[in-house]
C-alpha cells in the first residue's frame, strides 16, 4: 500500500492562494473554512523587508494526535496513510481540534452554505434569490456544488461535525492528484508514495533538507517543505560591519 | 544562483520539468512497482471523463475575462452546470495553468444577483440617491424603447448624439462597438482603453509597438520590474506563476515599486522608489550602464575605436559612435544621461546610489537575456509617458528587446475581419460621422498619440466632463456594454453627474452595477466565458493562443450575447421602424461552412464567431500555426496555437520612423510636430498645454519629469499608492464570496476587510493601530476604511488596493445594495488627471492625501 505524502517547494510557490481556492471549490467548503491555508510573515524593517508565505494543510501525520484522541474513531488512518474523517461517526466533540497542533481541523457553528438559503432578491423580479439560483441550476447547497467527495466522504459535511483535508481521497482513489496539487499553477506541490524509494517525493527528500512543521511533537508530519519562498542573493563580505 | 543548465553564447535553455512529464514519470514508476495499490494516473488532458465513481463531466473550451491576459481555459461541466475551471491543456501558452482569480469566474457566473431579465426604471429622476425603481420588462419592449430613441435621432439629424461605450469585450466586439454606431451614424464609440494601460504602450515611440508585450521568463537572466506585479495582477499571471520559481534559479529579479508587492516578495531585491520618480531611477541606471561600458554592443553598436567616451557630465561627439539596431544613443546621452548620475537620482527617488549602480550593472551583465518590464506604475501618471520610455529604454540598452529571455511582442494571429459597413451608411450616417468625437481627442491639450496619430487614442475618462459641459455637444442616447465607468474611473462623482444628464441610457451588463443605476433600461447579457460563442486570445511562452468559448452550460437567465445577439435584436427593431440598414449589414455575415444567412440572434452569434475564426479552423483558409480538419475538431480542442516566436526578427525592422530602436525618438518628434502643426503652434506649446516640463529636444528622449501632484505637502502629507488586488477580476469580482473571504491573499491585507496600509513608523506617529478606522482625504474627496500597519509600505505613503467600495453590484459587494458601499473605492479620492501624450487616465504618482483616525 502506498504511504501518501506531499512535498511543497516553497521556491516554486508564488503565494497565489490557488490551492486554497481550488480546495474550497473541490470540497464544497463552507464560507470561512479553509482546509488548505497559509502562514505568512513579514520580516525586517523598511526598506529591508520581505514577505514570506507557507501553504499549509493537514499534515496527515503518521502518528496523528487527532486520530489517537478521537473517542468515536471518526478520525482514522486509511490504508494509504491518509488521515480521513467519517462524519457518520463524528459527534462533534472537537477533541481533535484541541489535539491537532496545526489547527488543521475545522468546525463551523453555522449550517454550511446557509447564505445560499436566503430567499431575498436584491431587485425583486429581476434577480434570483440565492436559494432560487441554487434550485434553478439544480445544485445542492451552493451553485457550484461538486458531487465528487460524496464517493468516500460527504460532499457537504452536516452541521455539528468537524471537517478536514483528506488529501482528496475521492480523487486519489480514482487515480487523480489531490485538487490542490492539480490547480497549483506553479507546480509547487509534489504528491506521492513515501514508501516508494523511487517516488518524486523521495527524490526531493533526498535532495533537500526538508522541513516539517513542529516535528519535535513526534507527530511525524507527512507534509514536507523544501527550499525558500524568497531565495534572495546578497553580496558576501568579511564580517560586513 | 543555481542553474539547472547553463549554455554558452546567447540565450539559455533548460530542462523544464512540467507537471505532465512529472506525473507521467510517477505513473510509470508506480506501474513498475505497484502491486494492486492505486496508481496516480496522468492528469487528464482528454476532453472528458474522470475515473472511478467521480462525476462524468466534460471539459469545454473557453477563455478568461478576469484581466486582459485572456488566458486559455476549459470549464468542467457536469449536467449542464459549470463546476471547475482550468487552463486549456491544448494551449502552448498558459497550458493547464490558471491564476487564482480564474476560479472566481464560477462565482461570477452563478451569482444570485445577476440580472435574469431586462428591466426599466420607473423613477425618472436620476442621481446617486435616487432609487431607479427597476421593474422587469421583455426584451421586445426594452430594445424597442432604445430603437425608438435612435429613430428619433435619425429623424432629427442628430445621430452624432448617440454613443456606444465599451468596457471589457470579446474579439467579436466590432459588431456592436464599431458597426452599430457607424451604420447609425455616430462617431462616438468610446472604449475603456485609456483607463486600462495606454501609457505602457508609449514604447511605440521606441520600438513601434502600440501593444502589450510578452516576457520571456523561461529564458531570462535578469528581470527588472517597473510598477509591474505579474504574479498578482495584469497580465499573464497564469504563465508567470508557472515559470517564476524556475526563473529564481536562473535569473536575478528586482522590483521597482513604492510598496512591497506580491511579486516583490518573490524577488532578489526591492527598490522602493518614491511614487513618480521611476524616470529618475531609470535614467540613472542607463547612465551607469553607459559609463561602465556595459551596453550590449551587438544590438546598440560601439564607438568606432571601441574606446568608451561616456564620462559623467561630458558631451560626446555623435559621429564617434556607430549604432547598429538603435538610433540616437549619443543624442540621449548628451541631452539627459550625462548628468543623470545615481547620486543625483538618489536625492530625489529615494533609492540609494549604491543600489542603483548594483542593479544597473547586474542587469547589464546578464545582457542580452534581460527584461525591463514596464507596468502601469511608472506610466499611468501625469507626465508618465517619459517614465515609461525611460524604463523601456533599458531593454534596448542591453539588447533584451525582441531577444531570448527578453521583451517580446505578441506572436501574430489573424482573425478574419467583418465586412466594411460602407455600403450600409446612408447620408444621415455619413453626415453624423463628420462630427467631432465626444471625448475631445485630438484637441491641442489631448494629443492621444495612439500609434503616433494625433487624436488617435481614446479619452475615456474625459467623456464625463464632455457630457457635463456639453462640449462638443449633448449626448441624448447612450449604450454601454460590460463597463462600469461610474466605479472604475477616477473622479466618480463626475460620472454620476454625467450619466444623470444623458437622456436615455441602455446598459448591457451581467450585474446591476453603479452605472446601471443611471440607466433607463438594463439589459442582461450572457457571461461570455460560459454561455455563448466568442473568442479571445492570449500570448505567453512564445506562443499566441486563440481560444473559443461555447454555450457550455444550461442558462437560467433571459440573457443575450452582448455583441452579437443584442446587435441583431436592435437591428430587427430598427428595421421594424423603417431603418433596415443595420439588419441588412448583419445578414451579410453568413455561416462560412454552409453559406447560410442567419435568421435568428442565436444563429448570428454562431456564424459571426465562425466567420471571425475561419483562419484558425478552416484548413483551406489557414495562415500558419495549428491546423484542424474543420469546425467540429476545432470545437473539441478549443484553441489555436501560433508558430513559435521568431526572435530578433524586429531588429532594424521596428516599425519606427528609422526602423531602429529609438533612444532619440524620431517617431515621437514626427508625431508631436504633426500635432503641433495641426493646431498651428510649436511643440513647446503642445508640451505646455499638456502639462509636461520638457521643452526643445528633451521632448523626444526619455527623461525624468517631476511628478505633478494634487495638493500641498503641508495639507496632504502622504502619497497614495493604488494597486490591484490579487482576486480582482478587474472591477467585477467583489460580489464573489471568495473575494472577501480571501482578501488576505494580498500581502499585508486582511480577510473580509478593505485596508489602507501604513508603515508602522507612520502609524506610531499618528497614533493609528491596525484595525482602526481611518479617513483618507485627497483634494477631491474622502473615503473611510480600516488601517493596517505593514512594514512593506514605504514611510510617507499609504497603499490601498482597488476593487472594493461598490455601492451596487450585489449583496456581498455592497454593504447596503444601491445605497452604502462595502469598503472604499480608491477612485473616489484619485483626482482626475492624465498622461496626455498617451491619453491615459492617471492612477499613480499624483495623489496626495491626509490620514485621520475616525
Amino acid at each position: 500500500m502506498p504511504n501518501y505524502a506531499m512535498v511543497i517547494d516553497l521556491q516554486l510557490c508564488t503565494g497565489c492562494g490557488g490551492c486554497i481556492i481550488g480546495c474550497k471549490n473541490e470540497n464544497n467548503l463552507p464560507e470561512g473554512v479553509r482546509w488548505s491555508n497559509k502562514i505568512t510573515e513579514t520580516l525586517g524593517r523598511f526598506p529591508h523587508v520581505r514577505y514570506h508565505y507557507r501553504p499549509t494543510l493537514c499534515n496527515h501525520c503518521e502518528n496523528a494526535p487527532c486520530v489517537r484522541g478521537c473517542p468515536t474513531r471518526a478520525l482514522y488512518k486509511t490504508k494509504d496513510g491518509i488521515t480521513a474523517h467519517d462524519p457518520d461517526k463524528c459527534i462533534g466533540c472537537r477533541y481533535c481540534m484541541v489535539n491537532c497542533p496545526y489547527g488543521a481541523v475545522n468546525y463551523t457553528w453555522n449550517k454550511p452554505h446557509q447564505e445560499w438559503e436566503d430567499n431575498t432578491e436584491i431587485i425583486p423580479g429581476c434577480t434570483y434569490s440565492p436559494r432560487g439560483l441554487v434550485n434553478a441550476v439544480d445544485a445542492k447547497g451552493w451553485p457550484i456544488f461538486n458531487p465528487d467527495p460524496d464517493v468516500n466522504y460527504k460532499a457537504i459535511r452536516p452541521t455539528g461535525v468537524i471537517e478536514k483535508c483528506h488529501f482528496c481521497l475521492h480523487r486519489v482513489e480514482a487515480g487523480d492528484l489531490p485538487y490542490c496539487v492539480e490547480v497549483c499553477p506553479s507546480n509547487a506541490r509534489v504528491f506521492g508514495d513515501l514508501d516508494d524509494p523511487n517516488s518524486k517525493v523521495n527524490e526531493l527528500l533526498g535532495m533537500f533538507r526538508a522541513e516539517q512543521l513542529r516535528p519535535e511533537l513526534g507527530t511525524r508530519p507527512k507534509v514536507f517543505y523544501i527550499r525558500e519562498f524568497c531565495p534572495c542573493a546578497y553580496e558576501p563580505g568579511k564580517g560586513m560591519i | 544562483m543555481k542553474k539547472l543548465q547553463i549554455e554558452k553564447g546567447e540565450g539559455i535553455s533548460k530542462t523544464k520539468l512540467t507537471r505532465r512529464t512529472f506525473v507521467k514519470g510517477t505513473a510509470v514508476a508506480c506501474a513498475g512497482m505497484a502491486m494492486g495499490g492505486p496508481v496516480l494516473r496522468a492528469l487528464s488532458t482528454k476532453g472528458t471523463a474522470q475515473a472511478g465513481n467521480l462525476s462524468q463531466g466534460e471539459w469545454v473550451s473557453s477563455f478568461c475575462t478576469g484581466c486582459t491576459a485572456w488566458c486559455t481555459k476549459q470549464i468542467y461541466v457536469v449536467n449542464g452546470r459549470a463546476v471547475k475551471i482550468r487552463g486549456n491543456p491544448n494551449s502552448k501558452s498558459n497550458g493547464i495553468n490558471s491564476c487564482p482569480r480564474a476560479h472566481l469566474a464560477l462565482q461570477q457566473c452563478y451569482d444570485p444577483d445577476r440580472l435574469k431579465t431586462p428591466m426599466k426604471r420607473t423613477n425618472p429622476r436620476k442621481g446617486r440617491n435616487e432609487d431607479p425603481g427597476f421593474v422587469p420588462i421583455s426584451w421586445d419592449e426594452a430594445v424597442g424603447m432604445l430603437a425608438d430613441r435612435i429613430i428619433e435621432l435619425r429623424r432629427d439629424n442628430e445621430v452624432h448624439k448617440f454613443m456606444v461605450m465599451r468596457g471589457r469585450y470579446t474579439a467579436l466586439n466590432a459588431l456592436l462597438y464599431d458597426r452599430v454606431p457607424k451604420i447609425i451614424g455616430s462617431p462616438n464609440n468610446i472604449s475603456h482603453s485609456s483607463i486600462c494601460a495606454e501609457a505602457e504602450k508609449m514604447r511605440y515611440f521606441q520600438e513601434g509597438q502600440w501593444a502589450y508585450m510578452q516576457y520571456d521568463i523561461p529564458k531570462t537572466r535578469y528581470v527588472l520590474l517597473w510598477g509591474a506585479d505579474p504574479l498578482v495582477a495584469n497580465r499573464g499571471a497564469s504563465s508567470y506563476l508557472n515559470s517564476w520559481g524556475h526563473a529564481l534559479d536562473n535569473a536575478r529579479i528586482a522590483s521597482v515599486e513604492p510598496r512591497l508587492s506580491g511579486t516583490g516578495s518573490k524577488c532578489d531585491e526591492w527598490l522602493p522608489v518614491k511614487p513618480g520618480y521611476d524616470g529618475a531611477l531609470a535614467t540613472a541606471m542607463a547612465h551607469t550602464i553607459l559609463t561602465e561600458g556595459m551596453w550590449y554592443k551587438p544590438f546598440v553598436g560601439d564607438f568606432i575605436d571601441e574606446v568608451n567616451r561616456f564620462e559623467p557630465g561630458k558631451t560626446v561627439n555623435e559621429h564617434m559612435f556607430l549604432e547598429r539596431h538603435t538610433h540616437g544613443l549619443v543624442k540621449w546621452w548628451n541631452i539627459v544621461l550625462k548628468d543623470a548620475t545615481p547620486e543625483w537620482a538618489e536625492t530625489i527617488c529615494g533609492v540609494p546610489a549604491q543600489q542603483i549602480r548594483r542593479v544597473a550593472l547586474g542587469f547589464a551583465a546578464a545582457a542580452p537575456n534581460c527584461i525591463s518590464w514596464v507596468g502601469g506604475g511608472p506610466a499611468m501618471q501625469p507626465r508618465g509617458s517619459y517614465g515609461c520610455l525611460a524604463a523601456n529604454a533599458l531593454s534596448g540598452l542591453v539588447g533584451g528587446c525582441d531577444n531570448e529571455g527578453g521583451v517580446l511582442t505578441y506572436n501574430s494571429r489573424s482573425y478574419k475581419g467583418y465586412p466594411s459597413p460602407g455600403d450600409f451608411q446612408d447620408d444621415i450616417a455619413k453626415q453624423g460621422l463628420k462630427y467631432e468625437k465626444i471625448d475631445q481627442r485630438g484637441r491641442l491639450e489631448w494629443p492621444n498619440l495612439a500609434r503616433g496619430g494625433s487624436g488617435a487614442g481614446v479619452n475615456t475618462n474625459n467623456v464625463a466632463d464632455a457630457i457635463n459641459s456639453e462640449d462638443p455637444y449633448h449626448i441624448k442616447v447612450a449604450v454601454g456594454f460590460f463597463n462600469n465607468f461610474n466605479f472604475s474611473c477616477p473622479g466618480t462623482k463626475r460620472w454620476d453627474q454625467a450619466m444623470s444628464k444623458v437622456d436615455f441610457f441602455a446598459h448591457l451588463t451581467t450585474h446591476a452595477s453603479e452605472m446601471s443605476f443611471y440607466a433607463d433600461v438594463v439589459l442582461p447579457v450572457k457571461n461570455c466565458m460560459f454561455e455563448q460563442w466568442a473568442s479571445l486570445d492570449h500570448c505567453s511562452n512564445g506562443h499566441r493562443s486563440v481560444s473559443l468559448s461555447q454555450p457550455a452550460i444550461k442558462s437560467v437567465w433571459d440573457a443575450k450575447a452582448m455583441e452579437t445577439e443584442f446587435s441583431w435584436i436592435l437591428a430587427e427593431k430598427l428595421a421594424e421602424r423603417g431603418f433596415d440598414n443595420l439588419h441588412r449589414y448583419l445578414k451579410t455575415i453568413v455561416d462560412p461552412e454552409t453559406g447560410r444567412t442567419p435568421t435568428t440572434a442565436e444563429e448570428f452569434d454562431l456564424y459571426a464567431c465562425k466567420h471571425l475564426m475561419q483562419h484558425f479552423w478552416d484548413p483551406a483558409a489557414t495562415k500558419g500555426g495549428d491546423k484542424f480538419s474543420g469546425w467540429e475538431e476545432f470545437k473539441k480542442i478549443g484553441v489555436w496555437n501560433s508558430d513559435p516566436y521568431n526572435y530578433r526578427a524586429r531588429w532594424s525592422n521596428m516599425g519606427t520612423a528609422t526602423g531602429k530602436f529609438e533612444f532619440y525618438s524620431q517617431t515621437l518628434k514626427d508625431s508631436l510636430e504633426n500635432h503641433a502643426q495641426k493646431h498651428g503652434v510649436s511643440v513647446d506649446r503642445v508640451m505646455e498645454a499638456c502639462n509636461y516640463e520638457a521643452r526643445g529636444e528633451l521632448a523626444f528622449v526619455p527623461h525624468h519629469e517631476e511628478p505633478y501632484e494634487w495638493g500641498s505637502t503641508q495639507e496632504y502629507p502622504f502619497k497614495f499608492v493604488d494597486y490591484k488586488a490579487r482576486l480582482n477580476r478587474e472591477g467585477r469580482s467583489a460580489n464573489c464570496p471568495w473575494y472577501m473571504e480571501l482578501k488576505d491573499l494580498d500581502p499585508g491585507d486582511l480577510a473580509y476587510d478593505d485596508v489602507a496600509k501604513l508603515n508602522p513608523v507612520d502609524g506610531e506617529r499618528l497614533g493609528i493601530k491596525t484595525g482602526d478606522k481611518v479617513r483618507l482625504t485627497s483634494p477631491i474627496g474622502s473615503i473611510t476604511c480600516t488601517a493596517a500597519l505593514w512594514e512593506g509600505t514605504q514611510p510617507g505613503t499609504v497603499a490601498k488596493a482597488f476593487g472594493q467600495g461598490h455601492w451596487a453590484y450585489g449583496r456581498w459587494a455592497a454593504k447596503v445594495f444601491g445605497k452604502e458601499p462595502r469598503g472604499a473605492n480608491n477612485n473616489d479620492i484619485i483626482p482626475t488627471d492624465n498622461d496626455r501624450l498617451s491619453g491615459s487616465t492617471a492612477f499613480y504618482g499624483h495623489i496626495r492625501i491626509k490620514v485621520e483616525k475616525v
